[in-house]
């Protein structure tokens, strides 16, 4: 287990439509999609009173966070539903230790903290398994195929919604030196990260045709803000550890795509937590400089072959192929020989830059992008269509359905097409039982033994309505977890 | 279940007969359900990402 980052998790906002009906309204459909969750669940007790937004990591607060006047007038027409806040939310914690609610009309499965990349990997997939049961039991009451549930991030028209992937690090080294050694890595992850996108949604800057690298590139504004919905930016600054704030940071990156690959997610995971243990020991060397990291993440994503020349603060140029091989190369000097999952990324990471820069063709059986390329260049040639066809976008769209009897990846998935990384039992296990040696283990746990007794909960503790708290903001380890289980058994006879 | 032992990954992966050297298991995409997937792409209705659409998230 990594000492520098002993805890990330991944939240997902699905895309959902009804499709018969014109108007498809995404607050009830999501609400309807909560509702119809059958897994074991504390329902509507999330401690918001833990929560606060508006701290920012540069050390100031903000009044408020900004949303773009489309969605201010949307959120004006919600205030005169007939539905409590609580009820808008179907805040759930489930048995695993995740939360499944609706944020900002999506419905968001954030995973349990995991300790592991496979682990966490797993438990990302668990959640397409849950939302996708849920959209099943929903449509099986409309009594047809209605309701579809996306694991994407945009529509098409400019409306993006996030995969957040977060980290916990220590507060100790400055937020300056964490900005400095990941903005580059974070720019150029794309290259194995991105889910595909065909066309573009950039009304500032110039239109592309054909398929780029990332879904979220286009909607990439600043490079560091507090903001999630406007300007988002590189790396996120809203200072909300979920953790012991003297000891820790979450960082919160909102700038990644939805992948359909889980083999994506585990190098996407992996190779940023060693870029992170590599700045937290003080062990990147020479770090890279971008004239204009912004501008960097959209010419990236719009060149799949890597090469894209990028201006350095320090003069001339480099690719995002190099930055990606410059990080490899002393990740893979500090780290390599640390454990088996470590090993499995490096070497994942190296054959995947190696496949990018030769033979990228190869990458066709498991980064999202390049199965899409693949994919949608032998229908347009079966079809004799442009990139810019609307087929090709309606066909991207598909990629990312859950409905596995319409979902283009299921169907990849189901002929065994792409690069298969657990067995359906281990995701099957994940969406019941919570990652071992972490304190969602215990808040699993919980939900499990004690749901009628909860008040409230969250990822820092839960409340009883018989009995003391549990404060689990300083349970961070599997030896803590093991010392908190160990000391609650005469409060829980279970334990 | 133990999810956190990447062993269990390479024990399988050397089962595939495909496999290189490492790396986990690859597919043979040349096979015969390509034409299936082409078959469900078909099926997709052209105008359904105009249809798709979706408020500002996160």
């Amino acid at each position: 287990m990594s000492s520098i980052v002993p805890l990330m998790g991944i939240e997902t906002e699905y895309g959902i439509i009804r499709e018969d009906v014109e108007t498809s309204d995404p607050v009830e459909e999501s609400m309807a999609l909560l509702q119809r969750c059958e897994v074991p669940s504390v329902f509507r007790a999330w401690a918001y009173k833990h929560e606060n937004s508006h701290l920012d990591l540069r050390g100031f607060n903000v009044p408020s966070l900004a949303q773009d006047e489309e969605e201010d007038e949307f959120c004006a027409e919600d205030r005169k539903r007939p539905y409590s806040y609580w009820e808008m939310k179907c805040d759930r914690v489930l048995g695993n230790g995740a939360r499944f609610y609706n944020d900002h009309t999506h419905p968001e499965y954030t995973t349990p903290e995991c300790n592991s990349v496979f682990q966490l990997v797993a438990h990302d997939v668990a959640g397409e398994r849950i939302v996708a049961e849920c959209a099943r039991l929903r449509n099986q009451d409309l009594g047809q195929n209605a309701v579809q549930v996306f694991k994407n991030n945009t529509d098409y028209s400019g409306h993006s919604y996030g995969t957040h992937d977060n980290f916990l690090i220590p507060r100790k080294l400055p937020f300056e030196n964490w900005v400095q050694g990941l903005v580059p890595f974070l720019v150029t992850r794309q290259l194995y990260a991105g889910a595909g996108k065909v066309g573009s949604e950039n009304r500032k800057g110039p239109s592309h045709t054909g398929l780029q690298l990332s879904q979220r590139a286009d909607f990439i504004e600043t490079i560091l803000s507090i903001e999630t919905m406007t300007q988002r930016p590189i790396i996120n600054t809203r200072d909300e550890p979920h953790a012991t704030p003297e000891k820790y940071r979450r960082l919160h990156l909102i700038l990644g795509d939805a992948n359909m690959s889980p083999y994506q997610t585990a190098l996407k995971v992996g190779a940023t937590r060693l870029v992170l243990s590599l700045i937290g020991e003080q062990k990147l060397h020479n770090p890279i400089e971008l004239e204009d990291p912004v501008s960097a993440v959209k010419r990236v994503s719009r060149d799949k072959t890597g090469k894209v020349l990028l201006h350095r603060i320090t003069g001339g140029t480099i690719t995002p192929l190099e930055i990606q091989q410059v990080y490899l190369d002393q990740v893979e000097k500090h780290a390599l020989g640390q454990c088996k999952e470590t090993d499995w990324i490096i070497h994942e990471w190296r054959r995947t830059l190696t496949e990018l820069e030769y033979s990228p063709e190869k990458l066709a059986d498991r980064i999202d992008w390049a199965i899409k390329e693949k994919l949608f260049s032998e229908f347009r040639e079966a079809e004799g269509l442009d990139w810019d066809d609307p087929w090709l976008q309606s066909l991207d769209l598909e990629y990312h359905n859950l409905d596995p009897e319409r979902g283009l990846y299921r169907a990849l998935e189901e002929e065994g097409n792409v690069t298969h990384l657990f067995p359906e039992a281990e995701v099957t296990e994940a969406t019941r039982q919570p990652p071992e040696g972490t304190r969602a283990m215990i808040r699993g746990m919980m939900v499990q033994h004690e749901k009628d007794n909860i008040k409230n909960i969250h990822w820092t503790g839960v409340e009883f309505k018989k009995g003391p708290a549990l404060d689990l903001s300083e349970v961070v380890t599997p030896a803590d977890v093991e010392h908190m289980l160990n000391s609650k058994k005469e409060q829980f006879a279970w334990i | 279940m133990d999810m956190n032992d990447p062993l269990r990954r390479e024990e399988k992966r050397e089962s595939t007969p495909d496999r290189e050297d490492s790396g986990p298991t690859s597919p043979d995409t040349s096979r015969p359900g390509r034409d299936s997937i082409l078959k469900r792409m078909k099926k997709v209705d052209p105008k359904q990402s105009e249809k798709y659409k979706q408020r500002t998230g996160q």
